[in-house]
């Protein structure tokens, strides 16, 4: 066996006087900040206002969540308000949940588009939210967007955001990353 | 014996061989779009270029060795011709590698990954061509990506020896095309072209869009459509990329059929049929054990069967042509002393189909019948006089011409009205679940192993002949 590395010093490395060595104290000091938050959070809710930070979800949202938060995905739309998505799996591929599940539709009528999704869905209780997908898309067809799915539930094998859920973003709207992106498709 | 020496490594080569064949031979990566082991030398694609010492840049596919050449197949001319040669094929090529079938064992993309990997410098806009050509029933054309290699075209000239292809036109306006009022839906081995396509030009209408090949994987198997018993290898859902959500069924589906090359049988080719094995073994199935329409236990099931034959005086076995050499064996040794026995034809040639040819396909549309037939006699015209009992293994049997009141065990695997009348219906595995052998026509036996699990209420064969036999029931 190789012999344990030294101890580190750390920046908050704990000292203890004979205070707190005696442990009762202490012990009575931490019930008594626990008594105190609770007792002021019931003394708020029993009139009316809010007490604690917890938020009651998912009847509420936080509306503090961090700007970069990136908690939901969605499908790009074509003008026509079809998908952009070409179904070439490059996303279900590299997902390392693999999370992703897409059944390929084959239409020949459209002629720049043959293939698309005709089901597209993600299992968001193995989604990890790593992004990998959205950076592997040749076609800026998914993306994540600063929101959370609203998808409270008992059962873990039914929290599959499906095509159509992934549909209902309206890009034209998002004033942050616009869609088609300003100067048109790359060619 | 002609000596040679490939990258510094002499090597012992044959007379007649081309530098390609001998480097095929010692594992020296050469690409290759136009040559292909089986088919005569185009040499058009020009991206084997090797350099010859003494003179210069040579294709390696068209090159006969003699003796004291020496070849180099990394040199500085060599890799700067090779990625010449690749940027000048996709000059048109659309590069849509994201809808196309063949992404992940496209030539194309492997050599351009191994040899190029800088992108097109033309400045032209790219020529545009049909991008869904029909081919008949089964393929389309994909003519964007079509690197005019023609190896589809000498496949049905010199393998198939149907001349349904062809390129027209001239430059970067050829076409491959079918012959003046010709189809390849002529053609029964017309499938083969889309595995040696080099890329996704040729598509197979059944496979088109179904999955990403990295989702696959293969098991070794037998053709079961005919005597030929070319072996596949059939394609099936990689366990770790289970579905769950969508489109579940590919879980235990067949999602396509390839040849497995083979010498001794098939070659690198195998017939249509062998590719729709699909529509052969995803019939309707029959899952439960039956006794006088009544669905039970297999253990019941069993029993009755078992009683029924102990109890028989003359009965009958007709013993599948379908069977495995295990599964006949096992017949042999536990049931056979109990009937007379007779081979019969699970499958007929239909009349549209094609019987004996010069390359694969056979009459006899069905897997085993050497083995059977050695086994067992042939099948009589007429189930014989006095027969109280008729087992019946397999499809293919016309119960018409059993007379009334005689007692059947039918063993089967798909549904089917019959099984509803026998006194014991037991269900069967079928190919795609349970491993064994086939001896084809010529005596080659060849081995399949099982692509999916069986359901939980099917039996093999193998494993039920023994505890039908009579003393089954005192041991
Ligand atoms: S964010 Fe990561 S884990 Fe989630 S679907 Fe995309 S690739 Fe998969
Ligand atoms: S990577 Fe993009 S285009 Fe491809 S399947 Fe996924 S979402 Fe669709
Ligand atoms: S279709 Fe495929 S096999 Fe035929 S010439 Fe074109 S690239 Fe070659
Ligand atoms: S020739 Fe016979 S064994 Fe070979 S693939 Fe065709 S049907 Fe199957
Ligand atoms: S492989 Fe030699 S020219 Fe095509």
């Amino acid at each position: 066996m190789s012999p344990r590395p030294p101890r580190r010093d750390y920046w908050n490395e704990p000292t203890l006087g004979w205070w707190e060595r005696a442990y009762i104290f202490e012990i009575i000091r931490g019930l008594l900040t626990t008594n105190r938050v609770f007792w002021r959070n019931m003394g708020r809710w029993m009139t009316g206002r809010k007490g604690a930070v917890t938020s009651y979800y998912p009847e509420e949202r936080r509306p503090d969540y961090a700007r970069g938060n990136r908690g939901k995905h969605v499908l790009t739309q074509r003008p026509d308000g079809r998908p952009q998505c070409i179904a070439c799996n490059m996303c279900a591929t590299v997902c390392p949940a693999h999370c992703i599940e897409i059944e390929a539709g084959f239409d020949i009528e459209d002629t720049t588009h043959p293939k698309y999704p005709e089901a597209f869905a993600i299992d968001y209780a193995r989604c990890i939210f790593c992004g990998f997908c959205v950076e592997a898309c040749p076609e800026d067809a998914i993306r994540m967007v600063p929101d959370v799915p609203n998808l409270p539930g008992s059962d873990r094998h039914n929290m599959w955001l499906d095509k159509e859920h992934l549909m209902t973003w309206n890009p034209q709207q998002d004033v942050a990353k616009p869609y088609p992106p300003k100067g048109g498709l790359q060619k | 014996m002609p000596g040679i020496v490939i990258d510094g490594r002499e090597l012992e080569a044959e007379g007649g061989q081309t530098v390609m064949q001998v480097a095929l031979a010692h594992d020296i990566p050469i690409p290759a779009f136009c040559w292909h082991p089986a088919l005569s030398i185009a040499g058009n694609c020009r991206v084997c270029m090797v350099e010859v010492e003494g003179r210069g840049l040579a294709l390696a596919c068209n090159l006969p060795i003699y003796d004291g050449l020496k070849v180099h197949t990394d040199t500085e001319a060599v890799r700067n011709q090779r990625k010449l040669t690749l940027q000048f094929l996709t000059l048109n090529h659309p590069v849509d590698c994201g809808i196309c079938d063949k992404a992940g064992e496209c030539l194309l993309q492997d050599y351009h990954y191994a040899h190029n990997g800088s992108p097109s410098t033309s400045i032209d806009p790219k020529v545009h061509a049909t991008k869904h050509y029909s081919l008949g029933s089964r393929i389309v054309l994909d003519n964007e990506r079509c690197i005019l290699c023609s190896r589809c075209v000498r496949f049905t000239r010199e393998v198939s020896g149907s001349n349904v292809l062809g390129i027209k036109h001239r430059g970067d306006t050829s076409l491959v095309r079918p012959a003046e009022g010709r189809s390849l839906d002529d053609d029964p081995y017309s499938d083969n072209v889309i595995d040696i396509c080099p890329v996704g030009a040729l598509l197979s209408r059944a496979f088109l869009h179904q999955s990403r090949v990295w989702y696959l994987t293969t098991t070794p198997s037998v053709c079961p459509g005919c005597a030929r018993g070319c072996t596949i290898d059939v394609w099936h859902r990689k366990p770790e990329w289970r579905l769950q959500a969508v489109a579940t069924h590919r879980n235990h589906t067949i999602a396509r059929v390839t040849p497995h090359e083979n010498p001794a049988v098939n070659g690198p080719w195998i017939c249509n049929k062998g590719r729709d094995l699909a529509a052969l073994v995803e019939r309707p199935r029959a899952l439960e054990p039956m006794v006088k329409g009544e669905v039970v236990a297999m253990d019941q099931a069993l029993e009755a069967a078992r009683q029924a034959i102990a109890g028989a005086q003359r009965p009958l076995a007709l013993v599948s042509s379908w069977g495995s050499n295990e599964e006949l064996d096992a017949f042999k040794e536990h049931l056979a002393p109990r009937f007379s026995c007779a081979v019969k034809e699970d499958h007929r040639q239909q009349p549209n189909e094609p019987g004996d040819d010069h390359l694969l396909l056979r009459a006899d549309k069905n897997p085993n019948t050497t083995r059977a037939r050695a086994l067992f006699g042939e099948t009589p015209a007429a189930v014989p006089e006095g027969t109280d009992l008729v087992l019946v293994w397999g499809e293919g049997f016309d119960f018409d011409t059993i007379p009334d009141g005689v007692a059947t065990i039918v063993l089967g695997a798909f549904d089917a009205p019959e099984n509803g009348l026998a006194a014991v219906f037991v269900p069967l595995s079928i190919h795609t679940e349970r491993a064994g052998h086939f001896t084809n026509f010529e005596g080659v036996v060849s081995a399949f192993a099982p692509c999916f699990p069986p359901p939980a209420t099917v039996a093999d064969a193998e494993t039920v002949f023994p505890q039908l036999a009579p003393q089954g029931a005192t041991s």
